[in-house]
Parts: C-alpha cells; sequence; structure tokens
C-alpha cells in the first residue's frame, strides 16, 4: 500500500489503536462471563462489584437449570426449532429464487430485488401487531411455526442477496456443458448449481439460523407465553428482576452464536451483504 | 448467464414463492396496519387513534427516537470509518484483529442489553466501580435522559458497529491504491484524502450501511424496553399500546415508525443517486 504506512512510528499508531478497540470489544464480554461464573456476592449482589472476582462457582449455572429446567428446556427447544425451521426456509426459498433471478432480464430482476429490499423497510413490529391478530385466528400464535414464519421476514431478502452474490461467483461453463449435454433447467440447478454453491447456501442457513436464535420483536408479540430464548432472558432480566439467571441463559444463548460466528467470519464479507444491492 | 427457451418462465416460477411470501406476509400486514389505524372498534375513516396516541404521549416519543437514531448512526459510522480504515492497512495480528472486533455481532441484543444494564446500574455496577477507583462519584445511569440516551447509544453501537466496519471496509478495498500515492504525491493531508477520496467514492457503500443500519435505529427496541432508555420510543410506545383485543391505538404508532422509516429510506436513496451522479 502507500508509503505512509510502512512508517514503523505509524505502525505503532495502528497497532495501539486496535488494541484500544479490542479492549473496549471485550469488556461487556468479561462483564458476561464473570456473573455468570463468579459467586454472587462478588457481582449482582455487591453494591460495587469488584472489576476481578476472586471466587469462582458453578452454582449459577446449577441454580439457573435446577430451579428452572422445565422453562428453559422449553424455551431451548422452541428457540431451535424455530431457528431451525427459518434457516431451513430461508435457503430454500432464496436459492430458488436467487437462481431464478439469475435468468431473469436485468430490468426483471432489478424490480423484484427492489421489492425485497422494500420489505426490509418495513418495521417488524409495524407488521407484527397484526400478524398477530391474524395467527391467533389460525392458531399460529404462540407456535414455534408462527414465529418462524415471521421471523422469516427478517432473514429472507438477505438471504436472496448472499446466494445471488455466490451464485454469480460461479464459473459459467459447467452450467453450459450440462445444458448442451442434455440437462434440464432443473436437473442442472440440483446437480450443477447445488454443489457449487453449497458454501455460499451454507453461510447463509448459518446467518438465518442465528438471526433467528437472537430475533427480539416478533417473538416477544407472537410467542410471549411459551418463550423463546431472548424472551426468558428478558422476563428474567426486568420482570422477575433475576439478573444472575439471566446472564447465566445469556450465556447460554450466546455460546453458540459465538461460534457460528467465527464460521461465518471466514464466509462472510462485506460484498456478500452489498452484492445484491450494488450488483 | 445461460439462456434456454423456456428459462424465463420457470425462473420466474422460482422466484415466486419467495415474492409471494413477502407479499402476504410483509406488505399486506403493513396495509393492515395502516388502514387500521384509521380505524376503531366502531368508527371508519377517523383520526380517533392518532390524538389520542398523540394525546397520551405528546410529541417526546418522536423526538426521542431521532434523538437515539442520530447519535448512534454518529457514534456507528465514526468508530466504523476508523476500524475499517485500520483494517485496510497491513498490519501484524489484522486477522485476529478483526476476528475480535466482528464478535459482538454475534452476541443477541437483549443479551447486549443485560451486560449494559450489569454495567451502568441504576446503582452500584461495574462502572460506578471504576468510576469510586478514579475518586469520582457514583451516577445513576438510567436516572437522567443524557445518561440514559449515552448509554443506550453504547450498547447498540458495541453489538452494531462490527457490520458498519465490514460494509465500509468492503468499501475501501475497491478504491484503487494509486489514487492516494497521487494525491499525497500532490500534497493532500490525511483529512483532505479521507474528504476528497475516501468519503465521494464510498458514497454508494455508506448508503447501504446507512440505509441497514439507520432502519434498525428507528426500530430500536429490545435494548429500550430492557431498561437502558427509560423514555418513550416510537416502539416502546408501539409495544406499550399493543394489544390484541383493541389494536387499533397500536396500529396508529406502528403507522407513524413506518412512516418516518420511509421518510428516512427515501432521503438516503436521494444520497446514494445524487452521489452516483458525481461520480
Amino acid at each position: 500500500m502507500v508509503s505512509e504506512y510502512n512508517n514503523p512510528r505509524n505502525r505503532k499508531f495502528y497497532f495501539i489503536i486496535a488494541i484500544i478497540f479490542v479492549i473496549v470489544t471485550l469488556i461487556p464480554m468479561y462483564v458476561l462471563i464473570i456473573i455468570a461464573f463468579a459467586v454472587p456476592s462478588q457481582t449482582v449482589a455487591a453494591y460495587y462489584p469488584p472489576l476481578f472476582p476472586s471466587q469462582f462457582t458453578l452454582s449459577n449455572f446449577i441454580g439457573a437449570f435446577s430451579g428452572y429446567s422445565s422453562i428453559l428446556q422449553a424455551a431451548f427447544i422452541k428457540s431451535l426449532i424455530t431457528a431451525t425451521i427459518v434457516g431451513a426456509l430461508a435457503v430454500a426459498l432464496g436459492f430458488h429464487a436467487s437462481y431464478g433471478l439469475s435468468k431473469m432480464s436485468n430490468r426483471m430482476s432489478a424490480l423484484i430485488i427492489s421489492v425485497l429490499f422494500f420489505s426490509t423497510m418495513i418495521p417488524s413490529l409495524t407488521i407484527a401487531i397484526p400478524i398477530s391478530v391474524s395467527f391467533l385466528k389460525l392458531g399460529l400464535y404462540d407456535s414455534a411455526l408462527g414465529l418462524a414464519l415471521a421471523q422469516e421476514l427478517v432473514v429472507l431478502p438477505m438471504t436472496v442477496f448472499m446466494i445471488t452474490g455466490t451464485l454469480q461467483s460461479l464459473p459459467k461453463q459447467l452450467e453450459l456443458q450440462a445444458r448442451v449435454d442434455g440437462a434440464g433447467f432443473m436437473q442442472s440447478l440440483y446437480t450443477v448449481i447445488l454443489p457449487l454453491a453449497k458454501p455460499g447456501i451454507f453461510a447463509a442457513f448459518l446467518l438465518s439460523w442465528m438471526m433467528s436464535w437472537d430475533e427480539f420483536t416478533f417473538a416477544v408479540i407472537l410467542s410471549p407465553v411459551h418463550p423463546t430464548l431472548p424472551i426468558l432472558i428478558y422476563i428474567d432480566s426486568t420482570a422477575r428482576g433475576n439478573i444472575l439467571f439471566a446472564s447465566a441463559f445469556a450465556l447460554l444463548v450466546t455460546i453458540p452464536v459465538i461460534i457460528i460466528t467465527l464460521v461465518l467470519s471466514k464466509f462472510i464479507k462485506g460484498n456478500y451483504l452489498t452484492s445484491g444491492v450494488t450488483g | 448467464m445461460v439462456k434456454w427457451r423456456n428459462d424465463e418462465w420457470i425462473a420466474l416460477l422460482l422466484i415466486l414463492p419467495a415474492v409471494l411470501y413477502v407479499l402476504i406476509l410483509a406488505f399486506i400486514p403493513a396495509l393492515q396496519s395502516v388502514y387500521g389505524s384509521f380505524s376503531t372498534l366502531r368508527a371508519h375513516n377517523t383520526i380517533y387513534n392518532y390524538q389520542f396516541v398523540i394525546g397520551t404521549f405528546g410529541l417526546s416519543p418522536i423526538v426521542n427516537t431521532f434523538i437515539v437514531t442520530a447519535s448512534a448512526l454518529g457514534l456507528q459510522f465514526f468508530i466504523g470509518f476508523v476500524v475499517a480504515s485500520l483494517l485496510s492497512k497491513p498490519f501484524k495480528g489484522r486477522e485476529a484483529f478483526s476476528a475480535i472486533l466482528f464478535l459482538p455481532f454475534g452476541v443477541a441484543t437483549i443479551v447486549t442489553a443485560v451486560i449494559f444494564h450489569d454495567i451502568f446500574s441504576s446503582y452500584g455496577g461495574y462502572a460506578n466501580t471504576m468510576l469510586k477507583l478514579l475518586g469520582g462519584h457514583a451516577i445513576d445511569w438510567t436516572g437522567s435522559f443524557g445518561t440514559s440516551l449515552l448509554i443506550t447509544v453504547l450498547a447498540d453501537s458495541w453489538k452494531n458497529t462490527p457490520i458498519v466496519s465490514l460494509i465500509l471496509l468492503a468499501g475501501m478495498t475497491t478504491i484503487p491504491p494509486d489514487l492516494y500515492s497521487q494525491a499525497m504525491v500532490d500534497g493532500a493531508g490525511t483529512f483532505q484524502r479521507f474528504f476528497r477520496i475516501t468519503l465521494p467514492n464510498l458514497a454508494p457503500f455508506i448508503a447501504i450501511a446507512l440505509m441497514i443500519r439507520g432502519i434498525s435505529e428507528f426500530n430500536i427496541f429490545a435494548i429500550a424496553q430492557d431498561g437502558l432508555f427509560p423514555h418513550p420510543l416510537l416502539t416502546t410506545m408501539t409495544y406499550s399500546l399493543f394489544d390484541i383485543v383493541n389494536p387499533h391505538p397500536s396500529y396508529a404508532s406502528a403507522t407513524i415508525l413506518l412512516a418516518f422509516v420511509l421518510i428516512f429510506a427515501f432521503f438516503v436513496m436521494l444520497y446514494r443517486s445524487r452521489s452516483s451522479k458525481v461520480s
């Protein structure tokens, strides 16, 4: 790059700024971990909790699990089912739509992309309330399937953009070859395109899964009686005032997502997110 | 891409499910919300709901939403630019640095709210422990408008700045380095290079980041609802009016939210189209 960056003094400067950002990023994670693992008298029960607690315990987790096991289990399973439906549906709808988009005239695909893009502008709260009224009539209210159907709206446009970006990067010759050899449209889609696009589809699935796992707005309105994990945390931290359990649950919610984020950081470059809009 | 006869029709059929999905689950409920906002249980074509909402809450939810959105966007873009410029330079440990900075993206919004509530409590808490160690006085963080705004914006930005950095970084990699070296030969300073080269060339990426983050900021909900921001916002007002038996007042509130989001999106698109004409 430019010669200025090779200057050792500048390099040191960049490094120091980078370290500061890393520390600021890690402090909240650190607080979450010590509240989950340190004895309560040194964290939430202390008026001025010490920055470096000295006694650690697993009893916060054991307490959260044993005292709440049935509620926690139900919330965990509900989150898991909902997120998996959201991810699977997103990939199924998104993959076909993306492939269709790649076969359309530019004007038509631009129109469809803008319809999808426009749907992301509608606030979840604005549509969650009419949806809750309809779901109540349809018997989908408070169910994992109903919640998944609503959360799908948050992830579907993004999934289409991501998979579209993946499809654009595939070599065109292979598909052409398959068609010349007599493969039909759908056959070449499943036997040639699908295997090639797997990494991008997998990344889209993980991202959708993760966004559903974290989703709050639809979950609090459409599924308040049998809550998902984020809503359980919300109820514990506000209504029940149980910060300790909320923190233990929070760590439980965070661990799988952190793992997914680390996996995704290889897949997700900014251009994935922007390809549908700039491309 | 490869095109065969009838492909366009099959392509359309492949896209149809995704498009129908957002039409049925996003656009129709949004229209229901707008239509319902002008009805009550007894009357139609009335502005009673709006009068009720404004009469009960005043204009402060609208003003507060704007203040939170503007502050959060300001902070996220400032840090986003700094982080993206850092990451666009080669330095030791850049990969590890970007992996760590990306971590908060994987922490659920409600978890972020819980953590920041533990740090910035009304009484005691980690931030106050720090203040005491430094010889200051404890602060009731949620007590005043200014401090609750500060902690809300900090919590929201901690989680969401990575996505801004990521998009800006993707944009920075598209700027040819020659432009910078030429500008330096011509004697342009750091700030001049930023305003004359980086900013104009990044316009489409800034527009995308602004769109994604701006819409989300108008919809900021979980963090405020969890108690970090006890003052009314358009979202928390909508939620507090939410009632399945008589959803009409919440429809009015939700419609105001929708209107502001659409106006915001319109201005971002205007900025994008104008900036693309210049470059």
